[in-house]
C-alpha cells in the first residue's frame, strides 16, 4: 500500500502540477492503472460513475497491455472519463480530472496501438 | 424565490426547491432511479444529473438545490451521454435473465435502458455483482440484479421502521444490499411486508415464489379453491388494464382461474365478516374485564410479526383471533368440503407477508395448512398471461353462488363494524366514530397516518385508534407506552394506507402513489352498495356453531420471535 501511495502522489505531480510532463510511452498504460489501483481505497462505493467507472477503466487499459485494445476501447476509456464527471464526490471528479489530463497530454500514446492504417 | 433558467425557460421557484422539482413545475421531466421522493433522495444513481452552467461538473437534480442565476439544461449532449454511460455501467453488474425475471413486465430499469437507448459497447449485458440469492419466507432477494439505489434500505428504515435490509460496503467496489450477511431474511427480523419488493426497480427483491407450487397442486388430483380478497380484486383489475371500479372484470378473472384448473373462486368475505363478529365479542369481554391496555388487531399479518419481533412486551394486547382467510381456509376445509380429503385453498393477496403467516405452526390445523398457499396480485396475473388468454373474449358460465361466493356485509369501516356490533350488543344507539388525525396523513406513505376517534358507548366514552404505515405503527406503540389516555381499541396495518397498498399489490409507474391509493380506496367502497354493516347470517352462524364447538381453530398464541440483531 506504502508503494502505491508514493506511486500516486509522484503521478499527481507529473500529471496535475506539471501536466507537460509525459510518460514514456511503454510505461504509460501500466502506471495509470496503477494510478487507478492506487484509488480503491478513497472509493467509497456510493455512485456508479466511480465505484464501476473506474473497474471498467482497469479492465479496458488491460486490454492495451493484453494488445487486444480497439479504436472501440479508446472510445470507451474516453466516455467512461468524461462520465466521471458524474460522480458524487470529489473522490471521483478528480480521478475523473487526472484520467482527463492523461488523455489530453497523451492521447497519441494510446491511439498509436489501435488505429488502422 | 430564485430565479432559475431551464433548457431556455426562466422560472421563479423558492429557494430550497430541487433542480428535479424546479423542473417539473415546468413540465420538463428528469429521469431518475434511485429517487423515492421524501425517502430516497440521495444522488446515488447518477441518472439524474443535469449540466448547470459555470460548474465544472454534472450535477445531480434530485438533490441539488437551485441558486439564484442558475441557468440548467437538462437535456443537452454531455448529459445525455453521461446518463447512457451511467446506465451501461449498472447494466453491465445487472443479469439480465428478463423472460423468467419476476418483474417481467415492470422493471423500470429495463424501461430506462429503453428508453435511453442504451448500446452495450464493451461491456455486454452483465452476469451480475453477486451470485448469491437470499431467501425468506415472505420475500427472497437476487443480488445478481442488484443495482444498488438503495431505495429498498430506505424504504426498510424510513417507511417500514425495520431496518433490515442495509447498504453494506464493506468492499466498497462491490458493495451489497442485503439483511444480516450468512442469515436469510426470517432470522435477520424481516416482517415480510413487501414495501421493498415495491420500491425495488429490478427484480432483485420479489415475493417469494408460490407459483410452481400451485401450479403442480392443479396439475394433481386436487380440489383446488382460490379466495381472493376484494384488495386483490381491485389490483387485478389494475393489472389487466381495467378500470379499478369496473366489477365486471372479476368474473372473467374467476373465470380464467378456472380455465387454468382452480375447481372454485370465493371472496374473503365470509372470513372478514366472521372475524368482525368475533373480534366484536372479544372486544365486548375485553371491556366486561375493564381492562387498562386496549385491544389491538391482528388482521394484519405483517403487524403481528412486527409485533412479535420488536415489541415482545405489547403480545398480550394482540387480540387472539385469526386472520379472515385463514379463519375462511379452515372453514373450506373442514365445514364446507369436509367429506373431500384433497382440498386445496389457495389465497389471493394484495400482501407477501401472508406467504409467511399461512407457515406459522399455531394456524395448523392438525399439522396442515388452512392456507396451502397464497399467490400476489402479480404472480396471479402472470400466471393467467402466460396462459395467453384473451381476457375480453372469455365467456362467462353460471357462477355458482354460495356464501363464499359473496363480498363480505360489513361496511369498509371495519373498526366501525367491530364498534357497532359491541353498541347493539350493549343495546345503546351507536354513533359513527369522527376520525381526527393525529399523527402523519392519509394516504401519504413517509410517515402513515394514526386517527384518532372517542366512541360513545351510552353515558361511557372510549378512545380508539385507527393506525396505518410502519413510522405510525412505532408511533402507536410509542403513544400507548407515554399516554396518560386510555384507550379501547386500536385497528392496526403495517402498510400505510392498509392493504390496497400491499407488498403484493399491483405495481404502477409514473403515477403518483396518493392518486393511486386514493383511486384504489374508491374502488374499494364503491365494491359495498351501502355504507351500513348488515348481518351475514352465514357468517354468524358458523360462529355460533362450527366455531362454538371448535374455538381453538378460532384464536391463535404469539410468542416474542428471536432474530440476530446487527
Amino acid at each position: 500500500m506504502a508503494t502505491e501511495s508514493l506511486n500516486v502522489k509522484e503521478l499527481y505531480e507529473k500529471w496535475i502540477l506539471d501536466a507537460k510532463t509525459k510518460l514514456t510511452e511503454d510505461n504509460l498504460v501500466p502506471r495509470v492503472k496503477e494510478y487507478l489501483i492506487g484509488q480503491h481505497p478513497e472509493i467509497c462505493g456510493k455512485c456508479a460513475p466511480c465505484r464501476d467507472g473506474v473497474i471498467k477503466l482497469e479492465q479496458l487499459l488491460d486490454e492495451y497491455i493484453d494488445g487486444k485494445a480497439t479504436i472501440k476501447t479508446l472510445k470507451e476509456i474516453e466516455r467512461l472519463t468524461y462520465n466521471l464527471r458524474a460522480s458524487r464526490c470529489s473522490v471521483g471528479l478528480d480521478i475523473g480530472k487526472n484520467m482527463e489530463v492523461i488523455l489530453d497530454n497523451n492521447y497519441h500514446v494510446l491511439y498509436k496501438p489501435v488505429k488502422k492504417y | 424565490m430564485a430565479s432559475i433558467t431551464i433548457n431556455g425557460k426562466t422560472l421563479k421557484v423558492k429557494n430550497g426547491t430541487t433542480i428535479l422539482k424546479a423542473a417539473e413545475q415546468i413540465g420538463i421531466e428528469i429521469p431518475t432511479l434511485c429517487f423515492l421522493e421524501e425517502i430516497n433522495e440521495i444522488g446515488f444513481c447518477r441518472v439524474c444529473v443535469v449540466e448547470v452552467e459555470d460548474e465544472q461538473d454534472l450535477v445531480s437534480a434530485c438533490n441539488t438545490e437551485v441558486a439564484n442565476g442558475m441557468v440548467i439544461h437538462t437535456n443537452s449532449d454531455k448529459v445525455k451521454e453521461s446518463r447512457r454511460a451511467t446506465l451501461d455501467l449498472l447494466a453491465s453488474k445487472h443479469r439480465f435473465d428478463c423472460w423468467r425475471c419476476p418483474k417481467d413486465g415492470m422493471c423500470e430499469f429495463y424501461d430506462m435502458l429503453k428508453e435511453h437507448d442504451v448500446v452495450f459497447e464493451e461491456f455486454g449485458p452483465g452476469i451480475g455483482r453477486n451470485d448469491e440469492t437470499i431467501y425468506g419466507t415472505g420475500i427472497s432477494q437476487d443480488l445478481s440484479k442488484c443495482i444498488l439505489c438503495k431505495r429498498c434500505v430506505a424504504v426498510c428504515q424510513e417507511v417500514v421502521t425495520a431496518n433490515v435490509l442495509k447498504f453494506r460496503d464493506e468492499d466498497p467496489l462491490n458493495p451489497v444490499v442485503s439483511p444480516t450477511p450468512g442469515l436469510a431474511f426470517d432470522e435477520s427480523g424481516c416482517i415480510f411486508c413487501g414495501q421493498c419488493v415495491k420500491a425495488c426497480p429490478t427484480g432483485t427483491l420479489y415475493e417469494t415464489n408460490h407459483v410452481d407450487n400451485v401450479e403442480d397442486l392443479l396439475l394433481e388430483d386436487n380440489y383446488v379453491i382460490a379466495q381472493i380478497a376484494e384488495e386483490a380484486r381491485i389490483g387485478l383489475r389494475e393489472e389487466f388494464g381495467y378500470d379499478m371500479q369496473d366489477a365486471s372484470f372479476d368474473d372473467v378473472f374467476d373465470q380464467a382461474l378456472k380455465m387454468i384448473g382452480f375447481e372454485e373462486t370465493v371472496s374473503t368475505g365470509v372470513g372478514e365478516d366472521l372475524h368482525v363478529r368475533a373480534l366484536g365479542e372479544e372486544l365486548y369481554q375485553h371491556m366486561e374485564e375493564k381492562k387498562e391496555e386496549p385491544l389491538l388487531s391482528s388482521w394484519c399479518s405483517g403487524f403481528v410479526r412486527y409485533s412479535e419481533l420488536y415489541y415482545g412486551d405489547n403480545l398480550d394486547q394482540l387480540s387472539s383471533l385469526r386472520s379472515p382467510h385463514i379463519l375462511q381456509g379452515t372453514l373450506l376445509k373442514k365445514q364446507e368440503h369436509k367429506a373431500k380429503d384433497n382440498v386445496k385453498v389457495v389465497s389471493i393477496m394484495p400482501c407477501t407477508s401472508k406467504k409467511y403467516e399461512i407457515t406459522r405452526d399455531e394456524l395448523k390445523l392438525d399439522g396442515e395448512q388452512a392456507v396451502d398457499y397464497v399467490l400476489t396480485v402479480r404472480e396471479i396475473a402472470k400466471m393467467i398471461k402466460r396462459r395467453g388468454f384473451d381476457m375480453s373474449n372469455i365467456k362467462v358460465q353460471d357462477k355458482k353462488e354460495s356464501p363464499y361466493s359473496e363480498t363480505r356485509k360489513s361496511s369498509n369501516d371495519l373498526l366501525g363494524n367491530v364498534l357497532a356490533y359491541v353498541a347493539n350488543k350493549l343495546n345503546v344507539p351507536f354513533e359513527e366514530p369522527k376520525y381526527k388525525v393525529i399523527h402523519g396523513e392519509r394516504l401519504v406513505e413517509t410517515e402513515g397516518v394514526i386517527e384518532e376517534a372517542t366512541v360513545k358507548f351510552g353515558k361511557a366514552k372510549y378512545n380508539v385508534l385507527r393506525v396505518s404505515g410502519g413510522n405510525a405503527v412505532k408511533a402507536m406503540y410509542k403513544l400507548l407506552k407515554e399516554t396518560k389516555k386510555t384507550y379501547l381499541f386500536a385497528d392496526v396495518s403495517h402498510c400505510a394506507s392498509g392493504c390496497t397498498n400491499g407488498g403484493g399489490q399491483a405495481i404502477r409507474h409514473n403515477v403518483e402513489m396518493h392518486e393511486i391509493l386514493k383511486a384504489r380506496e374508491e374502488a374499494i367502497c364503491a365494491m359495498h352498495a351501502s355504507t351500513e354493516t348488515t348481518t351475514n347470517e352465514f357468517a354468524n352462524n358458523v360462529f355460533e356453531g362450527f366455531f362454538a364447538e371448535s374455538r381453538d381453530l378460532l384464536e391463535t398464541s404469539y410468542s416474542v420471535k428471536e432474530f440476530t440483531k446487527e
